[in-house]
């Protein structure tokens, strides 16, 4: 803590910014990065506390100073940013998206903030010593998913430090137009403990080193604002601030005013043995070859595990009957699994009794959340980080738009960014309609999740071992997975009847743990391809077609949605000559549409249809539902075009 | 009367329930409020409860079936022997899709080229069975309403490259178009032709005639009657190719043209063998008369297992007919500019080669025995 080390050090951190700024200048880094000049001190403050092995930091775009202070790796910062091999993440993140053990960034604001607050709870659970901090600017105050993490935080008692790195300005926009209220009032609106430093204060590294302390008694999150002004452009050239505004914080700069209290000489030898040191950095980057792929990844998925939970029964008395055994065996048997979702707790268990009797039984391993989607979302990939094995109950898939940026551009993006970062989140759902819950509760949104790249979605059937599916989904696939789980088949029974599994092909991430199923014969006059709740509707149209039209009709029945599993059932279906897709979802862009498009690329000559449901809300009234979703009248009418 | 006891609802959302218990069976007793079983959904278990007093007719469910919500699930009566009413499923005055073709049977049916119209359906929907057997039947076996011709696949024709109007055929018309396709498309037609002298055959035909009070001339009657003679005497005439095999129809109907007006019927005088020649000769008669008022029924406008046909009074020196489709040979008689009489016939060389026809014709040239 002595002043000369925090001004070589802070110093460094100047210098290093520079060159990127000037890198930049000279066309030798492209893209875009957010340097911390006259933000040294601050973004060093909590870092450098962070002490304990369980300790986390998850910033954001303007990382550079809490990178350098968690890694001291300068080198690896700058031919990151360059797009270089020696880059941290090999030039895939670039400036705003770097990982390294428990550091984390990217480049969405509050992005971070559940995940930190998931963290943060993992560490309460095994009584660590640990702080989560997470970096956020004012600029983020004006985020949604910030409050959500906050209230999380502070519910569940969760050692998050939550850094407001207060710099005044949001890229070009002051505070004083963002901001209502107070910063601190914010954090005490949550019950945050909170305080407010100034950067250019004397004793201000000592204060913030004291609350790090502070934050590791277990009495919860905390709200550190600090005072800080950016010397530079937000960006790379975007400070429209005017001169005496910009030349006051000059004059203000503590990095400067902690400088002039060393000696001149011992001053300048810190310099002179950094700007060495840049010098060496700024060489060991220039001579690191650009970034290449050996191999363009096609996929970001980590390989299936072996299993660790005992079989689940093929047959049951009910799909929900299945799903709670398999949650139940899961519990007792893998002591990293975890269960959150909105009102799963005894007596009531959850909207869709699929968790009934779970809450008693393994207390503490299902928490009831506040009914914040993204929140709970983020802080199961937090879990999940951390090496616990979270299920994440969503109490509607209609509701998973809510969600949607946790998974879009955190959930999904990790694997494929850093390579030592998995995300084995599982986020159950019930999906679809028929029960008239109206247009906001009643979707099935699968078009939407076989669009995110690098997200699992599985969608069993009441032929599926639906229990043995989420089983493995958990404990043998660690991707990020949406499972979803028709509303109507919950009470079905589970039995795989005449149903065969499909041999998979070795290509087809995920499809051998995730198996498609089929009945009928191979030569049949019509192949039906559907999914979860829409089986039963088809094998009713089948079993119709085939009494009242003499056709002969094959099923074939895939769980896994995505990644579309296009090998095994281009194999198949090649040479049918008439089918038919099937989905309760919007086909348009979705499932069925992918579907096509693998066998039309496979070169499919037969005749093909799809059935869905048209870009229109979902009525509520029984009577209109009822014309919109696809039933087995449809089904017939349709698939006796083909013919 | 019966009393029926419906599915109960158990919630506004769930249209079916499993049907979880039974505690009665057919000829059980029931006593007004007695639970007779009970349905489930996932959310709650409910009684069912019996009406009215009476007797177990019929349970229209089994344990651990889905059922309807408002169906009927159990039938009581007064007493244990009352006929259970029928079930209530057909809505009244419903009309069925009378003949409409499965979907498999329509596949086949294109396959061949055919028309559902032309295929006799032995229920309520054309099935695939049905085809076959229309298939294997080379299309004679039908019931009156059908047409026994199949159309064959038509070439696609374009309108010509000169002004005009296109107009829809008559059923007549659409007819003949079918049975000249049939020769072009199907049939392997060849034509052979004899003269003859006339005068043998107009003086058997007189003598019958007279010995018969008949008015009108009997002679192409009589002459159609020794084809009958010539075609009862040889199956080969009187058959058809269908796939690769003869078939031998069992008995000869002979196809007689007709010109009514503007109409050309092939009048068809069935089984004609049993009928004996005069009874041949009246038949055909009646047949022309009724052919000429247009009041042929429809067994008598199909069915021809060979023809005949005249154009003496076309006064035309020769005719080559089109074969009535399934028929293996069609005799066409005409006169001579000269006077002579001309036998031409038109042969499926599918079925029959050119000396048999001649040979046919030969034998036709001169009128029987004395009578």
């Amino acid at each position: 803590m002595d002043p000369a080390s925090l001004y070589g050090f802070g110093h460094f951190v100047r210098l290093t910014e520079q060159l990127i700024l000037d890198l930049f200048g000279r066309g030798l880094l492209s893209g875009t990065t957010h340097t911390c000049l006259g933000q040294e001190l601050c973004q060093m403050s909590v870092v450098r506390a962070l002490t304990d092995p369980d300790d986390a930091v998850y910033s954001n775009h303007r990382n550079h100073g809490h990178f350098l202070t968690y890694t001291g790796n300068a080198v690896g910062l700058v031919a990151e940013i360059m797009g270089r091999e020696a880059g941290v993440c090999g030039g895939f993140g670039g400036s705003q998206h770097m990982a390294h053990r428990h550091f984390h960034s990217n480049g969405v604001q509050a992005g971070m903030t559940a995940i930190a607050s998931g963290v943060a709870l993992d560490i309460k659970r095994r009584a660590s010593r640990g702080v989560v901090a997470v970096m956020i600017g004012d600029g983020t105050l004006g985020e949604g998913l910030l409050y959500e993490s906050m209230n999380l935080a502070a519910v569940w008692g969760a050692p998050v430090l939550f850094v407001v790195e207060n710099n005044g300005i949001a890229q070009t926009t002051d505070t004083r137009d963002t901001v209502a209220g107070t910063i601190e009032g914010r954090g005490k609106a949550f019950g945050l403990r909170t305080w407010r430093f100034d950067d250019a204060a004397t004793e201000f590294m000592h204060s913030v080193a004291a609350v790090v302390d502070e934050m590791r008694d277990g009495k919860g999150p905390g709200m550190l604002v600090i005072d800080t002004k950016r010397m530079g452009p937000h960006s790379k050239g975007d400070d429209l601030r005017d001169a005496s505004e910009r030349s006051a914080i000059v004059e203000r700069d503590p990095l400067a005013a902690l400088g002039r209290t060393l000696l001149a000489p011992q001053r300048a030898e810190i310099e002179s043995r950094n700007v060495e040191f840049l010098k060496s950095i700024e060489a060991q980057a220039l001579a690191s070859p650009e970034s290449r792929f050996d191999v363009v990844p096609t996929h970001s998925m980590r390989p299936a595990l072996g299993p660790v939970v005992r079989a689940q029964a093929a047959v049951a008395a009910n799909v929900r009957g299945a799903l709670n055994m398999a949650l139940r065996d899961l519990l007792a048997e893998c002591p990293d699994v975890l269960l959150l979702g909105e009102d799963m707790h005894e007596p009531y268990g959850g909207a869709f009794k699929v968790t009934a009797g779970l809450s008693s039984e393994f207390a503490g391993r299902v928490i009831s959340t506040p009914i914040s989607e993204a929140g709970i979302t983020g802080a199961g990939i937090g879990l999940a980080m951390a090496g616990r094995r979270p299920i994440v109950e969503i109490m509607f898939a209609d509701f998973l738009t809510l969600c949607m940026d946790q998974i879009y551009n955190h959930a999904v993006k990790f694997p494929g960014m850093f390579s030592d970062c998995d995300v084995p989140l599982v986020i159950r759902t019930p999906c679809g309609g028929r029960r008239g819950y109206g247009p906001t509760h009643s979707q099935s949104p699968e078009n939407l999740l076989v669009s995110v790249p690098g997200l699992t979605v599985v969608f069993g059937s009441h032929r599926h071992n639906v229990g043995q599916l989420l089983v493995d989904a958990v404990t043998r696939w660690p991707n990020p997975v949406v499972f979803l789980e028709h509303k109507l088949l919950y009470g079905e029974a589970q039995k795989p009847g005449d149903y065969e599994d499909v041999a998979s092909d070795r290509r087809d991430q995920g499809a051998e743990l995730f198996p498609t199923l089929r009945r009928g014969s191979r030569s049949a006059d019509v192949t039906l391809v559907s999914f979860g709740g829409m089986l039963p509707f088809v094998e009713r149209a089948a079993e119709r077609l085939e009494r009242e039209e003499e056709l002969s009709v094959e099923i074939v029945a895939p769980c896994l949605l995505a990644p579309m599993p296009r090998h095994t059932l281009s194999a198949l279906l090649l040479d049918r000559p008439r089918i038919a897709v099937i989905e309760e979802s919007h086909h348009e862009f979705g499932v069925s549409a992918e579907l096509v498009a693998c066998l039309a690329e496979a070169g499919y000559r037969g005749k093909i249809i799809r059935i869905g449901t048209g870009p229109v809300p979902i009525a509520s009234a029984r009577s209109l539902e009822r014309d919109q979703l696809p039933d087995e009248q449809a089904i017939v009418q349709r698939v006796l075009t083909l013919f | 009367m019966a009393f029926a006891i419906h599915v109960p609802r158990i919630n506004n959302n769930d249209d079916e329930v499993k049907l979880a218990g039974l505690q009665i069976a057919v000829g059980s007793r029931v006593t007004k409020g007695q639970i007779v079983g009970q349905v489930e959904t996932d959310k709650a278990v409910v009684d069912v409860e019996a009406g009215n007093d009476g007797f177990v007719l019929a349970i229209l469910g089994e344990v651990d079936a889905t059922v309807s919500v408002g169906s009927v699930l159990v039938w009581v009566g007064q007493t244990v022997d009352e006929a259970v009413p029928l079930p209530q499923g057909t809505p009244p005055g419903a009309v069925s899709t009378s003949s409409a073709p499965t979907a498999k049977a329509g596949a086949l049916l294109a396959e061949h080229g055919l028309d559902a119209a032309q295929v006799p359906a032995s229920g309520e929907r054309l099935t695939v069975a049905d085809v076959e057997r229309f298939l294997a039947t080379g299309g004679a076996a039908s019931t009156p309403s059908r047409a026994a011709v199949p159309a064959t696949a038509s070439k696609v024709d374009s309108v010509p490259d000169v002004a005009g109007e296109l107009k829809l055929l008559k059923s007549e018309e659409k007819g003949m178009l079918a049975t000249v396709t049939w020769h072009r498309d199907v049939a392997v037609p060849g034509y052979v032709e004899v003269s003859y002298d006339p005068a043998p055959w107009d003086e058997y035909a007189q003598t019958f005639g007279q010995q018969h009070g008949l008015l009108l001339s009997p002679l192409l009657p009589l002459m159609a009657w020794r084809l009958v003679e010539l075609a009862a005497e040889s199956p080969r005439l009187n058959a058809t190719i269908v796939g690769s095999k003869r078939y031998e129809y069992a008995e000869v109907n002979v196809g007689f043209t007709v010109q009514a007006g503007d109409v050309l019927y092939l009048a068809v005088v069935r089984n004609s063998a049993a009928l004996g020649p005069l009874g041949f000769v009246t038949g055909l008669v009646d047949l022309q008369r009724r052919a000429a008022g247009h009041k042929l029924g429809p067994l008598e406008t199909q069915g021809a297992t060979i023809g005949f046909s005249s154009m003496a009074r076309w006064k035309v020196s020769r005719h080559i007919p089109i074969l009535p489709p399934h028929t293996a040979i069609m005799v066409a008689h005409a006169v001579a500019p000269d006077g002579s009489g001309v036998l031409g016939a038109t042969y499926d060389h599918r079925v029959l080669n050119g000396s048999e026809a001649a040979a046919t014709l030969r034998k036709l040239c001169k009128p029987p025995k004395a009578p």
